[in-house]
């Protein structure tokens, strides 16, 4: 039996206005497939479960329709809806024990709708119910308690048996993991298992992005009652198309992490509709977006537009205007007017000669929108002429470059200083990189003077102390006029960092910006730069010869070796199972192991045009001295290696 | 590039020379209302020891010899002040132009910097000042045309260093012209520089004043350092070298001091690396 859901809307009314809480909303269960519905606390997942059974309060007004194996089902009509509940439909509430009938043993409540609607006797009702808990993994000896006496972890699996009862062929799980441990987990897991292999169609509302990863079949990701995109299960951390699921991934704490955790900037609105013209002086009824804290007199952002937009890493203007549909992107659909995540820039064939010595040999990057895409390798691998070559500072002697769709090289003769505010760099050495002629200020304001931003002193001290408190350094009138020599490391690249972001770029480059800093400091300062990374919604490019470091920070690691890049991918995947020697190499001198012994070279092999790692790889072959391998895709990475390694 | 001030402070050469400059620059400011008469009146008896009325007596022309002295002091230090500053301007820019944008700028202006460092600048002084007779402000400026090559070199070998600077690099990469990466980042790192080139070339100027007008190159009437000298030679025979003509090589040899004093001081308190390149040389 398949359910489903068709431009569900629904509004809770409380006087002349109401809570949007659901906009438009279609999903379709189908039986065997499990769906997850993820999002953040208050965008309406927990409604749509309500609405699918019947549940929603009155004051709840409901638009679109609910389809039950092609019949839509009369959400009005108790009687009607009584014969779907718990028999056709089922659903497992959030928050276990506050579900249950107190003052009722939980196998007569498990029992309870084989009565009702069945009619079954009531020892065979509870003979039943006593199997459903224990497969469940409720031993016998806990049936007969009341739910005060059970934990919140048995309460919930006395739910999921409520739920499994009378066989329904749709069954939706709200929340079912929330409150449990990750060993609990796994009762809530099989059941599921089970219960998609009995071809039952499943809907699970979860924050879990794990437990929905690995559960479900698709997600739909749901943010303030709109679908943003809907993906297949395995792409959800992997390879998300819209910013927000990228963002919800980057703030969950899933097993393979292993950079720290981002958080989502901003707050999330509500959406409220005035509907009374006549009511509300006048004004014709309409939506609009309201702040959490504020009230509707506050005045309040455009009522149009994505949803997301203020919180949005690759937010432009036209974002605000229109309604944005769902658009179909192979086996995703996205609701972004910019197709989903963009690639604010692009590299390809990348090439730059020093005199003998290939700093890059044809190198091709993409740095998405709001991700930090760390680039690490030994001295001379060539990241730092990369990384210049992205910021536009060095000129590349072939390939192109494309930052926000325009030809870099193009827009950098036409008008450099438009990119440039676009752009900001932080420097190996932050007390090179100041004057020692200018004071904190002067520092701070030099982009602000250089394009003429700042209109009079006033408005100039401003805003530079706006973007020293960003970095958490002092504001005070005596600061602002010390010189750099009168600072120590850590508040000089302070210093140039705030420099970096007062012109509030898109991309920033960070160029080993910690590797004159002792550890404390530089723990600072990464914390920091990761909190404006996620505040400011920048991308970030990062170069750093320490991966471990790079570890802690990255969406994405590049790995290079003399001028090219060997592995790409996610930061999870490269660290936990490097597919490049290399790689693996600089892994384990990281974690301070001694690196495999290579086979010694014949003095007849030249490694000139082969693989650049090949004289101290333990695994290289004929082909590797000979033929230098390209970059070719392995799972959600890419690895330039003629055997690369397995997995695990 | 770092100036410590305290230690010029304390720095006795510093202290000299900057006692002298402002002796002399007063007196040059001050003369013609400190001069007791009009250094052209030649109303006294020639050639006559000092007075109480006539401080270092009078001279063959029946002229107060303490006039001349400050008139002459003045024009020699206007001289050495207009080529000093004059050259360092041109120094500056032919610097600046070569260090910071290079190619066939930077080689036309090293081509025609190596000419003119090859040319003795005192030859063609002679010959134009014999030949044409021009105004002493003219041949200052022609002088400053020779000199400034040394400003120049000095000052591009320093722009080269600065333009590799990862704060000027930085300023660039934000979108700083030319323009104002000169003038915020590399016009101000120099300044010691100035100081330098301006004493130098100051100093090479009076110097080169005091031998044209010894060798009678300027106008007669035009009171100068050298013709005093000069004139004083003439009458060596006499007892009059220790009022006539020891006061003006007094003047000539301090106000020298003086520039060479200041520009040591500040040579010595300088980054070590740029004192190579710093040119204090007559």
């Amino acid at each position: 039996m398949s359910l489903r859901v068709e431009h569900l809307g629904v509004v809770y009314r409380d006087g002349d206005h109401g809570v949007l809480a659901l906009d438009d909303v279609s999903l379709a269960l189908e039986p065997g497939r499990c769906l997850a519905l993820v999002g953040e606390s208050g965008s309406g997942k927990t409604t749509l479960g309500k609405a699918c059974m019947g549940l929603l309060p009155r004051n709840a007004e409901i638009g679109g329709c609910i389809l039950l194996e092609g019949r839509p089902l009369d959400l009005e009509d108790e009687a009607a809806m009584n014969r779907v509940r718990w028999s056709a439909v089922s659903m497992v509430f959030q928050s276990g024990a506050a579900n249950l009938n107190p003052v009722h043993r939980v196998l007569d409540q498990v029992a309870e709708p084989l009565i009702q609607n069945q009619g079954a006797k009531r020892a065979g009702a509870r003979e039943r119910a006593a199997e459903a808990l224990e497969k469940v993994g409720l031993e016998r000896g806990l049936h007969g308690r009341y739910p005060h006496q059970l934990s919140g972890g048995q309460a919930q699996r006395v739910l999921l048996a409520m739920a499994g009862i009378l066989d329904p062929e749709v069954v939706l799980l709200d929340e079912p993991t929330s409150a449990l441990d990750a060993a609990s987990k796994t009762f809530v897991a099989r059941a599921i298992r089970e219960m998609k292999a009995a071809g039952k169609a499943l809907l699970l509302i979860s924050h879990d992005l794990e437990f929905a990863l690995y559960q479900a079949d698709a997600v739909a990701v749901i943010y303030l009652g709109q679908i943003m995109e809907t993906l297949p299960a395995s792409e959800l951390l992997s390879n998300p198309r819209h910013p927000y699921t990228l963002a919800l991934g980057r703030s969950y704490p899933a097993m393979d992490t292993v950079r720290d955790l981002g958080g989502i900037r901003g707050d999330a609105f509500y959406r409220i509709v005035h509907r009374h013209g006549r009511d509300n002086g006048g004004v014709a009824p309409h939506t609009h977006i309201q702040i959490p804290g504020s009230s509707h007199r506050d005045g309040h952002p455009p009522p149009t537009g994505c949803l997301f937009q203020n919180r949005c890493t690759q937010a432009i203007s036209a974002c605000s205007h229109g309604e944005i549909a769902l658009e179909e992107a192979d086996g995703h659909r996205v609701r972004c007017l910019r197709g989903g995540i963009v690639r604010l820039l692009r590299m390809e064939g990348v090439s730059k000669q020093y005199d003998a010595v290939r700093a890059l040999d044809g190198v091709d990057l993409e740095v998405k929108a709001g991700e930090v895409l760390s680039l690490v390798g030994e001295t001379g691998s060539g990241k730092t002429t990369l990384a210049m070559t992205a910021a536009g500072v060095l000129r590349p002697d072939a390939g192109t470059r494309v930052f926000d769709g325009e030809d870099m090289d193009g827009w950098i003769r036409r008008d450099y200083r438009s990119l440039a505010r676009r752009i900001g760099v932080i420097y190996q050495n932050p007390a090179e990189a100041v004057s020692h002629r200018f004071t904190v200020l002067d520092a701070v304001a030099e982009p602000l003077r250089i394009h003429g931003l700042a209109g009079g002193r006033e408005d100039l001290e401003e805003r530079v102390k706006r973007r020293l408190q960003d970095v958490h350094l002092s504001t005070d009138p005596g600061f602002l006029e010390r010189y750099p020599h009168e600072l120590n490391m850590g508040a000089i690249q302070r210093v140039c960092m705030a420099r970096a972001l007062v012109l509030d770029p898109g991309l920033l480059v960070a160029d080993e910006p910690t590797s004159s800093l002792d550890p404390s400091v530089q723990a600072k300062i990464m914390k920091l730069l990761l909190h404006l990374q996620a505040e400011m919604g920048l991308s970030l490019l990062f170069v750093t010869h320490d991966i471990g470091l790079a570890r802690k920070i990255s969406d994405r690691i590049a790995v290079m070796l003399a001028g090219r890049i060997v592995e790409i991918g996610p930061a999870s995947m490269i660290l936990h199972a490097p597919g490049h020697p290399y790689t693996r190499l600089l892994l384990e001198s990281a974690a301070g192991r001694l690196p495999e012994i290579p086979p010694r070279m014949e003095a007849a092999e030249d490694p000139g045009s082969g693989c650049a790692f090949a004289p101290r790889c333990a695994r290289r072959t004929g082909a590797c001295l000979s033929l230098a391998p390209l970059l070719a895709e392995n799972g959600p990475r890419q690895v330039a290696c003629h055997a690369p390694l397995p997995e695990g | 590039m770092h100036v410590d001030r305290g230690q010029l402070r304390r720095d006795p050469w510093f202290l000299i020379g900057l006692g002298l400059a402002t002796v002399f620059g007063l007196l040059a400011l001050l003369g013609p209302p400190l001069a007791p008469f009009d250094p052209w009146d030649m109303r006294f008896a020639p050639i006559s020891p000092p007075t109480g009325h006539h401080w270092l007596g009078v001279n063959d022309g029946g002229q107060d010899i303490l006039s001349e002295l400050l008139f002459a002091v003045r024009n020699t230090v206007a001289f050495g002040l207009l080529s000093g500053m004059t050259s360092l301007v041109l120094g500056i820019v032919a610097g600046l132009a070569s260090g910071w944008y290079g190619g066939v700028l930077d080689a036309f202006l090293m081509r025609l910097s190596d000419v003119l460092l090859a040319v003795p600048a005192i030859m063609i002084l002679i010959l134009t000042a014999a030949l044409f007779r021009p105004d002493p402000w003219v041949l200052a400026l022609i002088l400053s045309g020779l000199m400034w090559p040394t400003v120049a070199k000095t000052i591009r070998a320093q722009t080269l260093g600065l333009k590799g600077r990862l704060h000027v690099r930085a300023a660039v990469q934000m979108g700083g012209g030319g323009g104002y990466v000169l003038r915020r980042h590399l016009l101000p790192e120099m300044f010691p520089l100035y100081l330098i080139g301006f004493s130098a070339k100051a100093r090479m100027a009076m110097f080169m004043e005091a031998s044209l007008a010894f060798l009678g190159l300027f106008d007669p009437s035009r009171k100068s350092l050298g013709m005093m000298i000069n004139y004083a030679l003439q009458f060596y025979y006499l007892d009059v070298w220790w009022h006539w003509l020891l006061p003006p090589v007094l003047c000539l040899s301090f106000l020298i001091m003086a520039v060479t004093f200041l520009a040591v001081a500040l040579e010595k308190v300088m980054d070590p690396r740029l004192r190579a390149s710093a040119e204090v040389g007559p």
